[in-house]
């Protein structure tokens, strides 16, 4: 899932001053999973707003709420179409795929962000969240033993450990664990501590061409630039 | 789909879907009600009670039972042996709980009218609850009527079975009295031995209620014999104020509550030494438990295994032989069939011997009327016919002895049915809207829930109570009324996740719930079973989607709506600063003792009732903030709450508040968490500072705007 924090409400203020008319708008996906952009936050953040607008002695901004399924799919967009009309700006709750997906299908409507995107994850426990993938589209799990060490090594480092390494936690924090310690000791429950002495070249560190993109089949038609 | 502006503050939806979703109920009806023959919304007033509400307590109550004081002595309350809180520890005292209501909610101050809308006249002959019942009913659907009483007090086994410690006489009398302010023509000292007569007289339809009052013979030797008495004329004969003289040693045979009755009236009236024969063991025995144990109490011997044979008469004794029995195969009531000892007989003498081991009605000759089994009346179960034309019949009558709260739902069955055949009506079977939970709680739910004994109300101490026929059960105080309530599980009006779309199954409800109730079933949705959700409410304010909520509207909507509601008057008050409060109803921390305590004279403090601070949402207190309260708390019961974590989730909902109020630059101290049972100085001490730091606060808040402009 991709984990998500919603920003400070003053900076989100100043973020929407300008504008009178703000749809805030959640997202029932991944957003909602990791409590930061669900219709639980939607209004409570237009609450959070209202509030801070009545001690400066308010400005008369006027909210609408609205939570899509996804923001992720410009069908969905359909569906507010009509209320975006009378707006002056869309505060997304959605990740940044979201507020540009919005901003691509309303081209006339200012979108801004209401989370900071921060990375994939997973919930680790109630209201904690641990990232666990760079997205970097060369998985090697299958060598590391299911744990990765691009993420979960603060170094990214490819054949672990490092000598930072002390009584299985990262030198940069007794509360980490080091990941190449994890992956030593599922190995070794695997019985595949061979892979260990396996060397692996270093990851391809060219810049990745970005954006990137993804065709499901030759058959599918061009769709036109990536880039919009 | 969406509508804009201020006036969509509290639920953000369209004004259609918004008046739809806040009206629906989706609540179940509990197995309480479901037990009880007049299926009283039990949940309800249990819960109004455990608020403090005895006064909306006791219209719930009244709005299901035509004589609820009548009910809260002597009901053999089936819904507490229906009580899901059996599982957890024990079921609540239902009936006293009611009896609570009864006394402290003022229910002798009410009165009852009717209007009369239709001409037809409808009789009732027999007034005991079937016939009061119905008179009643038939009264409030606009028909005149008329009850005929063969003695000359009203009441039927009220009157003349139950005895007064069970069932003080004034309680009935005034139950009657508002019978007769509702316009019922009362005949006593006429018995009916004709229908074709009433119906000559005019009446278009008639119930006949006569009730079950022939006693059974035991049919053995020497049962005629002077000293020898049958229980039902006992009973009467005691109950319409005679004394008959019993002698020192008494018997009573018999099991069922009549021969408990009987035997504790023996008591009463002097006997020194009573015992009960009883053929088989206390198992079988069909007397409420609560009554055998009380006479137990009463040093009331009870003999099982133990019947009559015969009966001699010696002297003014009675000389009677017992043989003693085993319990052999079940036979056609279920219970296990008593078999005799051969050779086991003895002899004992006694003073007087009563007989209770049965009763049937009576029903004259020419009533010409289908007479079934045990010489009841045969009628149809629904439409409660009998073979003649207008006749309705019911109670005791048809069914053979059975309880008053059964007899007090047949009357009202049989009031609705009369209307329908005199309106020319289809008789359709009841409604019953609501379908009925069901299922025994999971033991990783039981095992969470609180364990809080059941309150016994008073009782007189048998030396005390045995001098006379006054009651022997004492009404609740106020305290223990309020903590029994709470007690409650709440069976049925749980949350439900209502919006399956909205649901991200994001596990928040699985992993909040206190009771291990949410599950992913197999299809990898989560299901909230409603048969084990105990309504604490965590989860609908946890859920980042919306998706659950409860399954009553008033549990829904009541937050939101008390709070607009404070924050209007504060608002037309104008006083300054304003502290908005949320506190806790339930227990005495919403009632009696803290709802004042918390207001005081304190100007500028409005409170926000609510049901359980689980249900208070950040949004809430953000709401109050914005309407421009200086400062809020929230006051909940601490330890004392009688569900799990709410204070735990409380925080967690303020800790999101408190970042808002960092993040703005105002003072985290703003909002204020109080739980009277765990807080360390007083909590009249702790609020007085609360407000006190309000008030600087909002003193240095002037002075700072002063200074800059």
């Amino acid at each position: 899932m991709i984990v998500v924090e919603q920003k400070p409400v003053d900076k989100i203020q100043r973020m929407i001053a300008p504008y009178e008319k703000v749809m805030i708008l959640g997202c029932g996906t991944c957003v909602t999973v990791c409590n930061a952009g669900g219709e639980r936050e939607v209004s409570f953040l237009r609450e959070a707003l209202q509030f801070a607008e009545s001690k400066n002695g308010g400005q008369g901004h006027i909210f609408t709420e609205h939570t899509l399924k996804r923001q992720c799919d410009e069908e969905f967009m359909e569906l507010i179409t009509d209320q975006v009309k009378d707006i002056d700006a869309i505060l997304s709750l959605a990740c940044g795929i979201g507020v540009q997906t919005l901003a691509g299908y309303f081209p006339d409507t200012v979108v801004l962000p209401g989370v900071n995107t921060s990375f994939l994850g997973m919930a680790k426990d109630f209201g904690v969240w641990d990232e666990r993938c760079a997205a970097c589209g060369d998985c090697r799990l299958d060598e590391t033993a299911g744990i990765c060490p691009i993420t979960r090594c603060t170094k990214g480092i490819l054949n672990g450990p490092c000598a930072g390494t002390k009584n299985g936690k990262c030198e940069v924090s007794p509360e980490m664990d080091c990941a190449w310690i994890l992956i030593y000791q599922r190995l070794e429950r695997l019985g595949q501590l061979d892979k260990m002495r396996r060397y692996y070249p270093p990851r391809n560190f060219r810049p990745i061409p970005r954006p990137r993109r993804i065709v499901a089949s030759p058959s599918v038609a061009a769709v036109g630039g990536n880039n919009g | 789909m969406l509508a804009s502006g201020i006036d969509s503050k509290v639920i953000p939806k369209s004004s259609q879907a918004q008046a739809k979703e806040s009206t629906f109920d989706h609540s179940l009806m509990p197995p309480c009600q479901a037990a009880c023959p007049l299926h009283m919304e039990i949940r309800e007033y249990i819960d109004l009670i455990a608020q403090g509400k005895v006064m909306e307590a006791l219209k719930v109550i009244r709005d299901g039972n035509p004589f609820p004081s009548i009910c809260a002595f002597v009901c053999t309350h089936p819904c507490e042996n229906n009580c899901r809180r059996a599982q957890v520890d024990n079921p609540l005292a239902i009936r006293a709980l009611k009896r609570f209501a009864v006394d402290f909610g003022g229910d002798r101050m009410i009165e009852l009218e009717a209007e009369t809308i239709y001409d037809e006249k409808m009789g009732v002959v027999g007034s005991g609850p079937a016939g009061l019942g119905c008179a009643y009913y038939l009264r409030k659907l606009g028909y005149p009527v008329t009850i005929f009483e063969a003695y000359l007090e009203m009441g039927g086994m009220l009157r003349v079975g139950i005895p007064q410690y069970r069932l003080p006489r004034e309680v009935l009398d005034t139950e009657i009295q508002r019978l007769i302010q509702m316009g019922v023509e009362i005949r006593t000292n006429t018995r009916v031995v004709s229908i074709d007569l009433l119906s000559e007289m005019g009446y278009k339809a008639i119930f006949l209620t006569i009730g079950a009052h022939q006693s059974l013979r035991l049919g053995i030797e020497g049962e005629d014999n002077a000293g020898v008495i049958d229980g039902a004329t006992f009973l009467r004969e005691v109950n319409l104020g005679l004394k008959p003289r019993l002698g020192k040693k008494v018997a009573v045979v018999g099991g069922g509550n009549v021969a408990i009755d009987a035997a504790r009236t023996a008591v009463r009236l002097g006997a020194k030494e009573v015992s009960i024969l009883y053929r088989r063991s206390r198992e079988e025995m069909p007397a409420d438990p609560e009554e055998i144990e009380q006479a137990l109490q009463e040093e009331i011997e009870i003999s099982y295994l133990t019947a009559p044979t015969g009966i001699k008469s010696l002297d003014g004794h009675l000389e009677v032989t017992c043989v003693k029995m085993k319990l052999g195969e079940p036979d056609a009531s279920g219970r296990r069939r008593p078999v005799p000892i051969e050779g086991s007989e003895i002899t004992e003498e006694f003073d007087t011997l009563i007989t209770a081991i049965g009763q049937a009605p009576q029903v004259p000759e020419d009533f010409k009327l289908r007479i079934g089994r045990g010489s009841t009346i045969q009628v149809d179960p629904v439409t409660l016919t009998t073979t003649r034309a207008g006749v309705f019949a019911g109670g005791d009558a048809v069914t053979g002895p059975a309880t008053v709260t059964e007899a007090l739902a047949t009357g009202r069955q049989a009031a609705h049915r009369m209307h329908d055949y005199v309106r020319h009506n289809y008789p359709l079977p009841e409604e019953n809207e609501k379908n009925v939970l069901s299922g025994d709680l999971l033991s990783q739910t039981a095992d969470m829930i609180k364990k809080a004994d059941r309150l016994e109300p008073e009782i007189i101490p048998p030396k005390a109570r045995t001098k006379d026929f006054r009651p022997v059960e004492m009404v609740y105080n106020w305290t223990a009324a309020v903590t029994e309530a709470r007690r409650c599980l709440r069976c049925g009006m749980g949350a439900e996740i209502l919006f399956q779309d909205k649901c991200a199954t994001c596990l928040t409800c699985l992993r909040v719930c206190p009771y291990h109730v949410p599950y992913l079933d197999e299809t990898g949705t989560i299901q909230i079973p409603a048969d084990q959700c105990q309504a604490c409410g965590i989860c609908v304010t946890e859920c980042p989607a919306g998706a659950i909520v409860l399954r009553r509207p008033y549990d829904r909507n009541h937050l939101a709506e008390e709070l607009e509601h404070a924050i209007k008057s504060a608002s037309e008050m104008k006083s300054k600063p304003l502290i908005i409060g949320f506190c806790c109803q339930y227990g005495l921390h919403g009632t009696g003792s803290l709802s004042d305590f918390w207001r005081r004279d304190r100007t500028g403090l409005h409170i926000v009732p609510v049901l359980c601070v689980a249900k208070v949402e950040a949004k809430h207190i953000l709401r109050a903030f914005e309407a421009g309260a200086e400062g809020v708390f929230v006051a909940g019961c601490g330890e004392m709450c009688a569900r799990e974590k709410t204070a735990y989730w409380l925080n967690q909902q303020a800790e999101k508040v408190r970042k808002v109020l960092e993040q703005l630059g105002l003072e985290t101290e703003r909002l204020q968490l109080f739980e009277p049972s765990t807080m360390e100085e007083e909590p009249v001490a702790a609020l007085d500072q609360f407000t006190k730091k309000i008030g600087e606060l909002y003193l240095d808040s002037i002075l700072s705007k002063e200074v800059k402009s």
